[in-house]
Formats: C-alpha cells, sequence, structure tokens
C-alpha cells in the first residue's frame, strides 16, 4: 500500500475502533455522487443513462456533508458522472478536508489542467485526484470511447503533480485486457510518478452500452494473476494487497456491500455501489432494513455471481487485515517484501 | 411475463391478471427514462421514478419532476397505471456509434 502514514493510521484506528465496538456493518469509504451528468459515455458505464433533469440536477453541499456525517466512513470517493462539472466542487472538497476526511477525487481528467490553472484546489494531504485510466492511450481511449482522452488525463496527471497534489489512477479492466500491455500501462504510470493505482474488473451494468466484454469470476482470476504475478519492483498500489490476491485467485472473499456505500441525487442506494435496488432516506435506514442476506456470491444472487469488483470486496479485505492474525501478516508480508 | 413488449418506450400498460401494477411499477423502476403515472383519483404526473418499495407497509413509489426540483411520493393504491412516456436513454448506441465511426475512420485511411 502507497497511502500516506496519516491516512494508513487514520483507517486502522477506525477499523479497529468498529471492532472494538462489535459493530458489524461499518462503512469504509463513503461513495458520494453530487452529479450524474458527464463529459464522456464510457462503453462499460451504466452510470450516465437517464433523463435531462436528473443529469441537471447537483447535490447541495450541505446535503453533501450532511451524508458524510451520518455515515462516519474516514474516507470519500467523490464520483459521479464527472465530479469537475460539479458547480461546488470546491468548496466540498475544502469542506471534507476541513472535516478530516480523506478525499478521492474521481475524474476523467479532461478538465483537471483547466480547474488547477484556475486555483480551484489547494494540494493537500486529505486530497487526491483519482484519474481514470483504463490502460495505454490505445485501450483507454477505446474504453471512454473518445480518441485523445488518454493524452488530456496524462497533461492533467503532469500538472496536478507539478503543483504538488497526490495523484492516483482507477483502472477497470475488461475481457479485452491484454496481459503484458496492462502491465506496460502499470510501468508507464509509475514513470508519471503517481502516487499509487487502483485497479478492478469492471461490472457488468445492466444499462451499459457494451455488454459483451465483462469479466465472468474464473476470467477475472486467470487475467489479474497474469498482470500481477512477479509484479515489478517499481509499481506501487493503492489498495490492500489482500484484495490483490483476491483477484488473482489466492484468496476467497465475500462480498461486504455495506464497506463502500453509494449516496447519490436519490438518497442511499440499495445494497451497493453497483447494484440498483432502491434507496433509503437516511444511513441508518440503509444498514437496518437492507435485506443484505440477498446479496454476494453466497447468497445465490445471480446480479452477484461474476462480480469481484473493489467497492464490495476491497473491505472484506482491510476487514481480514484487522480482524485475523492471518490477515494481518498477510499485508505486512505482501507490504514488505512487494510480492502477491 | 406475457403482454410486456420488448421495447417498453411508449407502451402503455394493460393493468390485469397478466400485467399486474406492482410488476408495472418494476418495470417502470428500471426504466431510464421518464414516465407518466395516472393516478387514482384522475391526475397525472410525469417525472423519473427512481425508487419503489412493495414490501413496505404501505407500499409506495418515488418520482423526480419533470423539472427536477420535487419528490413526488406516491402509495401503490394511488398508482392505475404507468405510461411509458419519455425516450428510454438507455436504448442509446454510442457504443455502437463510436465502433462506426472508428471503422468508418479507417476505410476512409486505408490505401485503395
Amino acid at each position: 500500500m502507497t497511502v500516506p502514514a496519516s491516512q494508513a493510521w487514520t483507517v486502522a484506528r477506525y477499523v479497529i475502533g468498529q471492532k472494538l465496538r462489535r459493530r458489524r456493518h461499518y462503512p469504509l469509504v463513503l461513495m458520494l455522487e453530487p452529479l450524474l451528468r458527464c463529459n464522456l459515455a464510457c462503453a462499460g458505464c451504466g452510470k450516465i443513462q437517464y433523463p435531462a433533469q436528473v443529469l441537471r440536477k447537483n447535490m447541495s453541499v450541505a446535503q453533501a456533508l450532511a451524508a458524510v456525517g451520518e455515515c462516519g466512513a474516514p474516507m470519500v470517493s467523490i464520483a459521479g458522472g464527472e465530479p469537475l462539472l460539479y458547480p461546488h466542487i470546491a468548496r466540498l472538497v475544502d469542506e471534507l478536508a476541513r472535516r478530516g476526511k480523506y478525499v478521492y477525487l474521481c475524474t476523467n481528467a479532461i478538465l483537471l489542467k483547466q480547474k488547477l490553472e484556475q486555483g480551484l484546489f489547494k494540494p493537500s494531504k486529505y486530497l487526491s485526484f483519482s484519474v481514470h485510466m483504463d490502460g495505454l492511450a490505445a485501450e483507454h481511449d477505446e474504453s471512454v470511447c473518445r480518441d485523445g482522452v488518454y493524452e488530456q488525463a496524462v497533461e492533467g496527471i503532469r500538472e496536478a503533480l507539478k503543483r504538488g497534489f497526490r495523484v492516483t489512477t482507477n483502472t477497470t479492466l475488461f475481457d479485452t485486457a491484454n496481459p503484458m500491455r496492462v502491465r506496460e500501462f502499470f510501468d508507464a504510470m509509475m514513470e508519471l510518478k503517481v502516487e499509487g493505482m487502483m485497479i478492478s474488473p469492471g461490472y457488468s451494468y445492466e444499462k451499459a452500452p457494451d455488454q459483451a466484454h465483462f469479466l465472468g469470476r474464473e476470467r477475472t482470476k486467470e487475467l489479474f494473476a497474469q498482470v500481477l504475478s512477479n509484479p515489478q519492483k517499481g509499481w506501487r498500489f493503492n489498495q490492500s494487497p489482500l484484495f490483490l490476491q483476491f483477484l488473482m485467485g489466492k484468496r476467497d472473499y465475500e462480498c461486504t456491500p455495506w464497506g463502500n456505500p453509494l449516496y447519490t441525487i436519490f438518497g442511499w442506494q440499495r445494497p451497493c455501489y453497483l447494484l440498483q435496488e432502491g434507496y433509503a432516506s437516511s444511513f441508518k435506514e440503509l444498514i437496518e432494513t437492507t435485506r443484505w442476506e440477498r446479496y454476494g456470491r453466497a447468497s445465490g444472487n445471480p446480479k452477484c455471481a461474476d462480480c469481484m469488483v473493489h467497492c464490495g470486496h476491497e473491505p472484506t479485505a482491510v476487514n481480514e487485515t484487522f480482524g485475523s492474525v492471518r490477515g494481518l501478516a498477510g499485508a505486512a508480508v505482501a507490504t514488505i517484501t512487494g510480492k502477491l | 411475463m406475457g403482454g410486456v413488449p420488448e421495447r417498453l418506450e411508449g407502451w402503455t400498460p394493460s393493468i390485469g391478471a397478466e400485467v399486474p401494477l406492482k410488476a408495472v411499477v418494476e418495470l417502470a423502476f428500471r426504466y431510464r427514462g421518464n414516465v407518466t403515472v395516472l393516478k387514482a383519483d384522475g391526475g397525472q404526473i410525469t417525472g423519473y421514478l427512481f425508487n419503489r418499495d412493495a414490501e413496505a407497509p404501505e407500499g409506495f413509489a418515488q418520482l423526480l419532476d419533470e423539472d427536477g426540483e420535487g419528490t413526488i411520493t406516491l402509495r401503490y393504491r394511488d398508482i392505475r397505471n404507468i405510461v411509458f412516456s419519455g425516450k428510454d436513454t438507455a436504448e442509446g448506441n454510442s457504443y455502437e456509434a463510436y465502433k462506426r465511426r472508428k471503422e468508418q475512420a479507417r476505410t476512409a485511411t486505408r490505401p485503395n
């Protein structure tokens, strides 16, 4: 893991605190979607197909902060839609940092350079730009259905790093991924000097335009084993090594759907970031009234059968890290040796 | 379920034993376009049906109105029918369109 010590300590203290209180349904990262409109229409994304009045809608900062306060997670991932299109993004980030929340601003970076030049953000240990990068130029531009976006994103990353911001990347892999090209992509991101990379298999969104290239469970393990075996020494991942081992098929985890709860303009989404089974009006209602036993692979729910996505399984990995000697030892060995 | 067309856009269901109201609300919830709810009192509301709970003590559906300003909550028993009046935004073919454009560009630059 490559997160700063202060962030690692905050998360560790939080998780241990939840365990001491014997709280089972605790959130780790709040996924916050203050808007759903985007300046891209990616083939694998099912998040933005809505009528105009929905796409025009912006969550108020007060509403977002109330959700963050109610949830209590130490980290907030601002997604969408494209957060840099959200008119109150600077104020929201500022308010979250003042509350000691570690913010991942998930962006396609098309507007990043422009927003930085406008002085919208200040570098902070609490703010990291998490730039969407699905591979090298050919693969990324294909994935986002627009030529030239990779170069724009690289330009944004360079500008952010030059100005002293934390920058990570987030990458979704589909069954078209070529393991060697993915490894070359990791090298390229490390050369850019991003803080760390996050990777995940894509989820088969019901409403995504391209339904043909989502990964099944066995294919996911095969692909990630090829990508991550014998990792280069310099590769840095901004996620739990136990989760990466899960993707490689070395560990078996069940989903923790409440680990990364999603708050959108519609409310608290049931049951998770990916499945859209309805909305609760408060976090308490989400936790107490969602029929959690209906979700995850063990439930037999076909919508969960092939899912190995980070938002459900990374919280499981983190929970194991702080909940068992085996987990803690496994994470420590992988972190020290760099071997997965 | 019989009596449900493959494309929902423009559909006015015939509520009955074959297509019960509860199923139509569920279809409207999965539909990525505006719908028009015909109310039992004779009124109607158009908006995006973003939530429903058939298992609540009093089953309800929620809509974001056409202006995007207000949320309207309706009990199942206050709903007579739902018309799939708006464009299905998930019906789009942006990926196919992109692939077609790419192919056309490749063909255009290919030497004869």
